[in-house]
């Protein structure tokens, strides 16, 4: 776990919260064999989302979706990377700023990864009333019918936000 | 030749593309053509920046003519306590002909140089080497640009 500083500021907190999700969403991405062009390609406006609405208070989990395009549309799914966030981590909101990439890569080992041919898309899941952010649009996330969570544990935290990693693999 | 190095206080302090942004506007004015060019490659240089890259191996900008300028990135508690230094004394990209090297780590380093081969006023380096920059692909220089590694350590 590598710790930095002591949060002084909400912002701060959302700011770090927000870089280092992504840093850890292509983390998962990298270690699970799958390309990282299309995070890279839409880096800003991921950032610019997520940041926001950590802000805001509306982000309820950041998503990693993978599914095999190969397959009919609503048996697609091969795999889910949930970051699910926590507003009050840190009952005084004064945490530390840290992130911990051995429990990323310890989802990783633990999932496995996927073919090649796989393909993701990463989704925000957002309380009512979030401020609209350039580049983003509605949508829903496909079924996890036949999948089991597994929590792994807070990969991320900072002021009152901690952010929980899980992931689902196919149950039946 | 003269080195000018600047450190951009990073995250915590603003997100990795408001940082790149900072930069930006420290390098070149609204209406250079150069800002234009810097722009195009932000989601890249945004995420070498969130990898932290950037902090320490230095963004390595070399103007036709004039000092290199290297620039870190400050993050964690080093951006907190830090302050963005003063502007440079000129606009370093005025002129065409000038050229940038992103430090890289080796685990992106392939997809990267990849993302950036349209780019070729861009070289991406592994971080852990030194900096050797070559220029033949830019259509404003010829040859090769070796910079003197000892010299980007001065301060």
């Amino acid at each position: 776990m590598s710790t930095s500083v002591r949060v002084n500021t909400y912002t701060h907190a959302t700011t770090h919260v927000a870089t280092n999700m992504l840093r850890s969403v292509k983390q998962i991405i990298r270690e699970s064999g799958l390309s990282t062009d299309k995070i890279r390609n839409q880096w800003g406006v991921l950032e610019s989302g997520v940041a926001t609405w950590l802000g805001s208070r509306h982000l309820k989990s950041l998503v990693l979706e993978v599914y095999d395009p190969g397959k009919p549309a609503g048996a697609d799914l091969v795999g889910r990377f949930d970051f699910t966030i926590d507003y009050t981590y840190y009952g005084d909101g004064d945490g530390e700023l840290w992130l911990d990439p051995d429990t990323v890569s310890y989802t990783v080992r633990k999932n496995g990864s996927y073919p090649s041919r796989c393909e993701y898309r990463i989704v925000a899941e957002t309380a009512s009333g979030r401020p609209d952010v350039a580049g983003w649009s509605s949508t829903t996330l496909r079924s996890t019918a036949g999948f089991t969570r597994h929590s792994v544990g807070t990969a991320i935290g900072g002021g009152s936000l901690g952010a929980g990693l899980s992931y689902y693999t196919r149950s039946s | 030749m003269s080195v000018v190095s600047r450190t951009v206080p990073s995250v915590p302090v603003r997100t990795s593309v408001e940082t790149w942004d900072a930069i930006v506007e420290s390098l070149t004015a609204p209406d250079q053509a150069a800002r234009t060019s810097l722009e195009t490659i932000t989601n890249v240089a945004a995420m070498l920046i969130a990898e932290e890259y950037t902090r320490d191996a230095p963004i390595v900008v070399m103007p036709a003519s004039g000092d290199r300028v290297r620039i870190y990135t400050a993050h964690g508690t080093a951006a907190i306590e830090s302050e963005d230094e003063p502007p440079l004394a000129t606009w370093p990209l005025a002129d065409p002909g000038w050229r940038l090297s992103l430090p890289c780590g080796i685990d992106d380093i392939d997809d990267v140089r990849a993302a950036l081969q349209p780019y070729p006023f861009v070289e991406v380096r592994d971080v852990t080497d030194g900096i050797a920059v070559t220029a033949a692909s830019t259509p404003h220089a010829a040859g090769s640009i070796s910079i003197n590694y000892d010299e980007l350590e001065r301060s």
